[in-house]
């Protein structure tokens, strides 16, 4: 029960400010230029084969790995924020066993971070869906693809968000953490890739599209599992440094 | 009745240390002043108590539990800490709506408490909005959200208007009265001088008087002598605080009168006034932290004694 008042406060948190809605804008925005890329983009030859089959579709709407980038993002702002701004002492004044109230903050930022995915993917959908009727192209993704990518861009969601926590809660403060986000998702794999090509696979971009229906590089499963240790490392360094650290 | 115990607290922060074996009681039912200059160790020796920084040595308790393993906290104790932990962009509804939810206070309580702090017109504003005293009274709905029965403020009256600050100094008497346990640091020592029944004060870390406010106050001695330098050098050898006064005279605070005229004595100095002197609370924290008073192992502590009310050290 007091772990749950805990997750309901921090629920609070996150939807009493504005980070929410500003993300909600660069969902829409993001879907808004999906559907202007079916209106208005081409192949080189002019023609729009990049959305003749059901594959092309599902590959242009699979959000995964944005999702897990933007939520990183909503994950690091969420936790470093109560550093910047000196909420966290409320929070472990009310909590004084931080490991409970890190983990209530996890808990919140990764539901959060689900529902930015889910809603992100359905947006695009829907963008790409009503965008489609202005080309020669229907709407070619059956049922079960659309289903997969809705639960990919959720679970990407999910863990970004909670990736995204940990290095907050790492790093204390808000620049360091966002920056810490982008390097780890988008800078560093590239570059691990050119030093491993083994790694490829591996790297946050290729898990997204495996999860989500749109490369066999790895079984589903090794994915998802793959996808959870990109969340749990850093959520788990967060919570021991948390635990231990003062609060200044 | 909770007392708030602090013994052989030691805290570093790298290789400077913060608080040096502080040891202190803070008794319910009284209304204890934390005074010390900037940088004292005041807030840490608060942030120790609350578990948000771990000491190095020694234990801060509240009735003899750590604060970590209170059953309740929020009903326990009411802090004011930061003066700006709020989002900029929350309302102040939400939250007190968020300390709430975390501690599983009934919601229908937060808007008894604006009224209470005089904050139900701004409520619903954004607190990156209000003014300094607008977010103290905040900070102190915030402490008083689960009616706790201890109280541990910083510089409470920071940004409060007179009214404010009377307001404060009402309610937290009337706490005390009730026997509740107030520890509030304050650099505002004409309104300590009002508010406190008791008080601790430290510099560098370390403890430099504690004891009854009243007491204390009387807890000095007005000598006049032909030798001030020789006797002066010879109290402060013992322990005392010595200095000279707007007539000349030596004001000795640490060492009773018997004491003094004792010394005196023993070693043939002629004595021409001694008498005890009252001081004002500005006066005596000057004294109790001045540099020569708290260097690094002087163990000088004054402290209340009966039944002649002398400062002395330990």
């Amino acid at each position: 029960m007091t772990w749950l008042r805990l997750v309901r406060a921090e629920i609070r948190k996150l939807t009493t400010t504005r980070l929410p809605l500003g993300f909600l804008a660069v969902l829409t925005l993001i879907a808004g230029v999906d559907a202007a890329v079916v209106v208005f983009g081409t192949d080189m030859d002019g023609s729009k084969t990049f959305i003749s089959t059901a594959a092309d579709q599902q590959s242009l709407m699979a959000f995964a790995f944005n999702a897990m980038l933007g939520t990183g993002l909503f994950g690091a702002i969420a936790v470093a924020r109560e550093y910047g701004h000196h909420t966290v002492v409320p929070t472990f004044l009310t909590s004084p066993r931080r490991m409970r109230a890190g983990l209530a903050q996890l808990a919140a930022v990764l539901l959060g971070g689900a529902l930015l995915g889910l809603v992100g993917q359905a947006l695009i959908i829907a963008g790409v869906a009503l965008a489609l009727p202005s080309t020669e192209y229907g709407f070619l993704v059956a049922a079960g693809g659309v289903a997969q990518i809705l639960a990919a861009s959720t679970l990407a969601g999910a863990v970004g968000a909670v990736l995204g926590a940990g290095l907050g809660a790492v790093i204390r403060n808000l620049g360091g953490a966002v920056t810490a986000v982008v390097l780890a998702l988008f800078m560093i794999p590239p570059l691990v890739v050119q030093l491993s090509s083994d790694a490829a696979s591996w790297i946050p971009p290729a898990l997204a599209a495996v999860v989500s229906g749109v490369s066999t590089d790895l079984s589903t499963w090794a994915a998802l599992t793959a996808l959870l240790a990109w969340a749990v490392v850093p959520a788990a360094a967060g919570l021991l440094l948390v635990e231990r650290r003062d609060v200044v | 009745m909770l007392p708030l115990e602090i013994e052989h607290v030691t805290k570093r922060y790298g290789h400077e240390v913060v608080v040096d074996d502080l040891s202190f009681t803070v008794a319910p039912g009284r209304v204890t002043g934390f005074l010390g200059p900037n940088g004292a160790g005041k807030s840490t020796t608060m942030k120790v108590l609350l578990d948000l920084a771990s000491a190095d040595s020694g234990r801060a308790t509240l009735g003899g539990t750590r604060y970590r393993d209170l059953t309740d906290p929020a009903r326990t104790v009411g802090v004011v800490l930061e003066p700006n932990a709020f989002h900029p962009g929350r309302s102040g509804r939400n939250h007190l709506r968020i300390l709430a939810d975390g501690s599983g206070i009934p919601a229908a309580r937060i808007g008894a408490l604006l009224e209470m702090v005089e904050l139900s017109h701004a409520a619903d504003r954004h607190v990156g909005g209000y003014s300094l005293g607008m977010r103290q009274r905040l900070g102190i709905a915030a402490a008083l959200l689960g009616d706790p029965p201890v109280l541990v403020l910083d510089e409470p009256g920071n940004g409060l208007d007179p009214q404010g600050i009377r307001w404060l100094r009402d309610l937290l008497r009337a706490r005390a009265a009730s026997g509740g346990t107030i520890f509030v640091s304050s650099h505002l020592l004409a309104e300590v001088e009002h508010l406190a029944d008791e008080v601790v004060v430290i510099s560098q870390g370390r403890l430099v008087a504690t004891g009854a406010l009243a007491a204390l106050q009387q807890a000095g001695t007005s000598v006049r002598t032909t030798q001030p330098a020789r006797l002066t050098e010879l109290l402060q050898h013992a322990g005392a605080t010595v200095r000279t006064g707007p007539d000349g005279e030596l004001v000795i605070r640490g060492l009773g009168t018997a004491d003094i005229g004792d010394r005196a004595c023993a070693a043939g100095i002629a004595l021409h006034e001694l008498t005890p002197r009252a001081g004002s609370l500005e006066e005596l924290f000057l004294d109790w932290t001045s540099k020569d008073h708290t260097r690094p192992g002087s163990d000088k502590t004054a402290e209340v004694v009966e039944p002649e009310r002398q400062a002395v050290p330990q």
